[in-house]
């Protein structure tokens, strides 16, 4: 069967190409990099031609690839949901492997590249594995793997102290996820008798596992409050592994809740509501927290975490209106919250590659240092055009015409009985709304500091354009970002859905009329009249880049209205030399803004597990009788269990 | 042929003489003696194992006789005994947790617990034999007493000796309830002389600096500090 042909040269695609690279680790010679991202792109285009086979004919694969007991085995399954995401895992690792093989060759560290080439082919596999296991015990296997991996790949600068604080930061997180997930599917399986992905009923210990892997879901899609680790993670790895994990590996866990909602749980009307709280929470935060950074990768990641809420918000829709009989809506917003994850896929590693050549043609993340890039990289600055007013879900792009799904779906709500409960998701729509044009300024701001006006730093003055594999790969994501976008009801037609969404292909072509009228009647009434004269510079001599509209000036006004969430803290200490504080001596003035989960969640948590692990760890103390004491007592529980408790 | 009464009646006699034997290894402070008594206690193992075989007509009872008393009655104590006469020490009088007096009294308790355990666990099985029900709960107390003196004697000789008799707790639970593969046993008996070798191995050391010698006897706790100088 050409399905399982596929799914095994891809296979071996990509264990040849995480083998060549580790085989020659000592070897510092380009060639088996590129061999090992030729891998990439051939292994991705086994699986993508694989998960369109699958999504248009519907006929899927399944395969045991080991069985070490009866009962738990590896096994793959291929259905219509897992060739979805099995397809946007493809799409974005091939377009990043043709990035990253210009792009290692520049960074630092000699033949330990080879490593980051296979460990990144290992991570995309371990990914495609996930998607496609069969039951729950692959999935945990697969999962870790893939945290696994990615740690490695955040570490790959590991010299470096901002590295290993984001690294370590990442380990914890991710372990916690993978805790939250092996403690789900164990509660599954104590309910169900079997690690297959098999209804269960409406118990207290399924919504208890479903607590549990929503939270470990939750953790690794960077959902608030488990979100901090992608701020830190994301700027210090390398780029295209920050494309991989914004792009797919929070997808993967968007897949992760929602295989075990469609496959395993009978949802409740509550859990759907939780989920939409979840993501509205992280949708509008995410974005406030994005408008106010300025580091460029950071402030991708705060828009990740957004975006990620915009897809937990369709499935919290998906939730409520199927649990309130609603078959119809609730199907727009499931294909609402999963078109928005492939196209996030698409424009998120689309920015995030193209902000990886600007630090890589500026020399800084800082976008306050950057300006004029325009003129100095024009294909990167069109390619992060096209990646900003998509994410800024303007028309006739991808992000529109996926938010606009969970937005019809939210207006649908009229139709739900309870009228606390409308007020509810109205509610909630506003801050959707809220969240969409947020977003749209803060990209506004990421793109005018960095691509226009003059450079305000000398690198910035010095850029080049990147060379041709990095300007291809993002060159394709901005294809698919324009194609998804005005063909959006096409392929949706294509796959066998009908969804109440407009032609974007017209509304785009009204667009391009509209732009073309406007320039025509500009053309044709503006003056013809020329004069020369200087830009007013409130009376100084020259006009410095510092004096540019920057983008704190331009986040100022909004971040005055959301200082309450910003929770800025001022200090302001003064020393004076007399009793009455009238004569001044000395004095310091400090404007921070407060890591809130941090200080509140975060800290509060790590000193008490610290605080615990000491008092743990007093029962090792290295003495072996007091182990056998140990050893004694638990026998003597034993025989109590056995002949009182059991 | 032996009236099977008899040998029933013997048998509980050399109960009481292996709970006699585990109470002298807990509580006594004389280390010649407590190797004697070990040997003893592996002595009666083997009467138990014969009188078993009298009554059972269990080929497998008479093997397990035999390899108990090559290597629990005369192998392993000729070890240990070797090992005392070269590191010239005659008492063990350090404790931990417990003192031999309240060693003696928590094994009473241990034994009385486990007899109640024992009947609760055992109370809805219609086929239970008196001599095999006290067989069991001899054999998990000899096994439980056996570790309470690994862990209440700071000497690393004593730990072994506590260790052998659990061993033999774990052979007289199995002689009586389950029935233990004889190979397992084998096994089992074969290890034991292999720890109480590498024991020797250890104690004495492998070169014969005299310094690293006393070195190594200080580590494993086999000599006193007051030895020190001498």
């Amino acid at each position: 069967m050409i399905q399982e042909t596929l799914f095994v040269i891809a296979l071996l695609v990509f264990v040849a190409g995480i083998l060549i690279p580790l085989a020659t680790a000592s070897r510092d010679q380009r060639i088996f990099r590129i061999v090992s991202h030729g891998c990439t792109v051939i292994g991705s285009a086994a699986l993508g031609i694989l998960a369109l086979l699958v999504l248009l004919t519907g006929d899927g694969l399944s395969w045991t690839l080991y069985q070490p007991l009866p009962g738990c085995s590896l096994s793959v399954t291929i259905d219509r949901l897992a060739a979805f995401f099995l397809l946007l895992i493809a799409a974005v690792s091939a377009c990043v492997a043709l990035y990253t093989a210009e792009y290692v060759e520049h960074l630092e560290g000699g033949s330990r590249r080879n490593l980051l080439c296979a460990c990144t082919n290992l991570f995309i596999l371990a990914m495609a594995l996930v998607v496609v296991s069969a039951n729950t015990f692959a999935f945990l296997i697969f999962w870790e793997l893939m945290a696994g991996c990615s740690f490695l790949l955040v570490m790959y600068d590991y010299a470096g102290p901002e590295t290993r604080k984001a690294g370590i930061f990442y380990f914890v997180m991710t372990q916690l996820s993978t805790l939250f997930v092996l403690l789900g599917i164990v509660l599954l399986y104590g309910q169900t008798g079997s690690f297959a992905f098999t209804r269960t009923g409406v118990s207290l210990i399924a919504t208890l596992a479903f607590i549990a892997l929503l939270i470990g879901f939750s953790i690794k899609a960077g959902i608030i409050p488990f979100h901090k680790w992608l701020p830190y993670a994301h700027p210090a790895s390398p780029t295209p592994i920050s494309a991989l994990m914004s792009g797919v590996m929070l997808k993967i866990a968007v897949y992760g809740l929602l295989r075990f909602l469609l496959d395993v749980f009978s949802p409740d009307l509550w859990w759907g509501i939780l989920i939409l709280i979840l993501g509205i929470v992280s949708a509008v935060l995410g974005i406030i927290y994005a408008l106010k950074e300025y580091d460029i990768k950071a402030m991708l990641a705060y828009s990740s975490i957004e975006n990620t809420g915009i897809i937990f918000t369709g499935i919290g829709l998906y939730v409520i209106f199927a649990s309130s009989g609603q078959p119809v809506i609730a199907t727009i917003s499931l294909l609402g919250a999963l078109f928005h994850a492939l196209n996030h896929a698409m424009f998120k590693s689309l920015l995030f590659l193209t902000a990886g050549s600007v630090v890589h043609a500026t020399h800084t993340r800082d976008i306050e240092h950057m300006g004029g890039l325009v003129h100095r990289m024009p294909c990167t600055s069109a390619l992060f055009f096209v990646g900003a007013l998509a994410i800024a879900a303007l028309p006739p792009l991808n992000g529109f015409a996926s938010e606009i799904l969970i937005f019809i779906s939210f207006f649908s709500s009229v139709a739900v009985a309870d009228p606390l409960f409308k007020v509810f998701l109205f509610l909630c729509l506003g801050l959707f709304a809220l969240t969409s044009a947020l977003s749209a300024a803060c990209f506004v701001k990421a793109f005018g500091s960095i691509f226009l006006a003059l450079p305000r730093s000398p690198e910035s003055s010095r850029a080049q354009e990147v060379p041709f594999l990095m300007l291809l790969g993002p060159a394709l994501l901005a294809s698919a970002c324009i194609v998804l976008g005005l063909f959006a009801a096409q392929l949706f037609l294509l796959v066998g859905l009908s969804v109440p969404i407009p032609d974007m292909f017209l509304v785009g072509l009204l667009l391009l009329a509209m732009a073309f009228l406007t320039f025509a009647v500009l053309y044709f009434t503006a003056s013809r009249e020329v004069r020369v004269t200087g830009t007013w510079g409130c009376g100084t001599p020259s006009l410095k880049p510092a004096m540019e509209y920057s983008g704190h000036g331009f986040s100022e006004p909004i971040e005055i209205i959301f200082s309450t969430v910003y929770r800025t803290e001022m200090k302001n200490e003064r020393k004076f030399f007399d009793a009455k504080n009238c004569i001044f001596a000395e004095g310091t003035a400090d404007i921070r803004l407060m890591k809130i989960f941090e200080e509140y969640l975060y800290l509060p948590v790590a000193r008490f597990s610290y605080l615990a692990a000491t008092k743990i760890s007093r029962f090792q103390n290295g003495c072996l009788d007091t182990y056998l004491l140990y050893v004694f007592c638990a026998v003597i529980a034993i025989i109590v269990y056995l002949g009182w408790l059991a | 042929m032996i009236d099977p009464a008899l040998i029933q009646s013997v048998i509980r006699v050399l109960f009481a003489v292996v709970i006699i034997t585990a109470a002298y290894i807990i509580s006594t402070r004389n280390l010649s003696t407590l190797v004697s008594a070990y040997a003893f206690q592996s002595l009666t193992l083997v009467f138990m194992a014969l009188a078993l075989w009298s009554l059972e007509d269990a080929p497998i009872l008479l093997a397990i006789a035999i390899i108990t008393f090559i290597s629990k009655v005369l192998i392993i104590p000729y070890f240990i005994t070797t090992i005392q006469e070269r590191i010239r020490i005659k008492r063990d009088i350090e404790f931990h947790f417990l003192s031999p007096t309240t060693s003696l009294l928590l094994s009473m308790g241990l034994i009385l617990f486990i007899y109640i355990a024992l009947s609760n666990i055992l109370k809805d099985t219609a086929a239970r034999e008196s001599l095999f029900f006290f067989g069991a709960v001899i054999g998990l107390s000899l096994m439980l007493m056996g570790m309470m003196v690994t862990f209440s004697r700071k000497r690393a000789i004593t730990k072994v000796l506590g260790y052998l008799s659990m061993e033999n707790g774990v052979l007289l639970f199995g002689m009586f309830v389950t029935e233990l593969p004889f190979i397992i046993e084998f096994l089992i008996v074969i290890d034991l002389i292999i720890l109480v070798m590498l024991t020797t191995i250890l104690s004495v050391g492998l070169d014969s600096t005299l310094e690293e010698y006393h070195d190594r006897l200080h580590r494993f706790h086999l000599v006193e500090d007051t030895e020190e100088g001498s």
